[in-house]
């Protein structure tokens, strides 16, 4: 009888044993495996919105910026990569009526060499950087809350492989006041004029 | 002995299982490719060369193929050609070929890229010597969805899926590869 009770206890215990060490080397494994997969492009590029004036006054120039982040090991085409064929880094506004685009400002990429391109250095973004448009607000810009969709537009690659180019919608809110409204200028960290554009 | 049973078998039983799990093979990987743990049957698929032509992809049968999905647009697929013409020099005569799928790519720039784009093969200037072929998204889902580009796919004489391959080819173990298979 109590060697029955003992040999249960020990198959309950060995049981539990395997399971859990199963559970840690399939973890494990897992992990291993992801970390040398490349992940999707949506996964690797977060980008996020910012505006430079609220609320917006009628008839005042302001600023979008589009503040985009890349995973540390990935880099994207700069706006103007070193080869024609190359995708270049582009934000598109879809303005609604009563907004213009007065100009789209890009950083400066810089030039990296990869295992891929050992001679050839590629002129791209890593890190994180700051792509800014300016636009008016028209007499005619409906008066409130106003969204502004912008598509990013990018190709990304690590040292390796490459991930396909994807287009990103990146939406921008603001505030538009009457003309001649008090406005505060807001996220000076970005829209100063010392603010860096690539980190 | 009875302490010592209770001490050392659960040991026992955690090496076997850590063993047994990290022996699993699969997924992804870089490089030097990545075997399945079953040979898969190649997807029933059929691509548009450039000039509009159906191939399909089991018209291959019989032989050993390489499928590369590259793109004009990606520089690591572009950095690798070299590695695809000189394969195709050495073991087209033998029973292999390449099939070079243009993803995420238009004929228009696909056409004069193949046709005019010359690359240094040890010291000699040559243009693309192997089929190229129009992908797209439902292909490349066939395939098992592209998780980065250049992927290539070893295929067996059989039509069976021998090797995936993620990322720039390591030339010396295509090379093995390949030959393992002629």
């Amino acid at each position: 009888m109590r060697l029955a009770r003992k040999f249960w206890y020990l198959s309950g215990l060995c049981t539990l044993m395997v399971i859990l060490s199963g559970g840690i080397a399939l973890a494990t494994h897992a992990t291993a495996q992801d970390a040398s997969a490349p992940k999707s492009a949506l996964e690797v590029v977060k980008a996020h919105s910012y505006v430079s004036l609220d609320p917006v006054p009628r008839g005042k120039d302001f600023q979008i910026a589009v503040v985009v982040n890349i995973e540390s090991g990935y880099h994207m085409n700069s706006h103007k990569p070193s080869d024609s064929y190359l995708i270049a880094t582009t934000l598109t506004p879809q303005l609604p009526a009563g907004f213009t685009l007065v100009d789209t400002m890009y950083p400066a990429g810089r030039n990296e060499k990869f295992p891929f391109s050992p001679d050839k250095p590629l002129n791209v973004y890593s890190g994180s950087v700051t792509l800014k448009m300016k636009l008016t607000a028209q007499d005619a810009a409906p008066i409130g809350s106003t969204t502004i969709p912008i598509t990013l537009r990018y190709q990304a690659c690590n040292n390796s492989a490459c991930l396909p180019p994807v287009k990103v919608p990146v939406s921008a809110q603001l505030q538009v006041a009457a003309a001649g409204a008090s406005a505060h200028a807001v996220h000076p960290e970005i829209f100063s004029a010392g603010a860096s554009q690539e980190k | 002995m009875n302490k010592v049973v209770r001490l050392l078998l659960p040991v026992a039983l955690c090496l076997m299982a850590t063993v047994g799990f990290s022996g699993c093979k699969g997924g992804a990987s870089s490089g030097g490719g990545t075997q399945p743990s079953a040979l898969a049957d190649e997807p029933n698929v059929t691509f548009k060369d450039l000039q509009g032509n159906s191939v399909p992809l089991s018209g291959f049968k019989g032989k050993v193929l390489l499928v590369n999905f590259w793109g004009t647009w990606c520089e690591p697929c572009r950095g690798e050609i070299p590695i695809l013409i000189r394969l195709q020099q050495n073991y087209s005569g033998k029973g292999f070929t390449l099939l070079g799928v243009a993803t995420n790519d238009d004929v228009s720039a696909v056409g004069p890229f193949v046709h005019n784009t010359q690359f240094n093969v040890d010291g000699k200037q040559e243009t693309m010597n192997y089929p190229i072929v129009m992908g797209s998204d439902d292909i490349s889902t066939k395939f098992g969805g592209l998780l980065g580009m250049p992927t290539s796919y070893l295929i067996n004489r059989d039509g069976k899926i021998v090797k995936r391959y993620i990322g720039s080819l390591n030339e010396a173990q295509i090379v093995k590869d390949v030959e393992s298979q002629l």
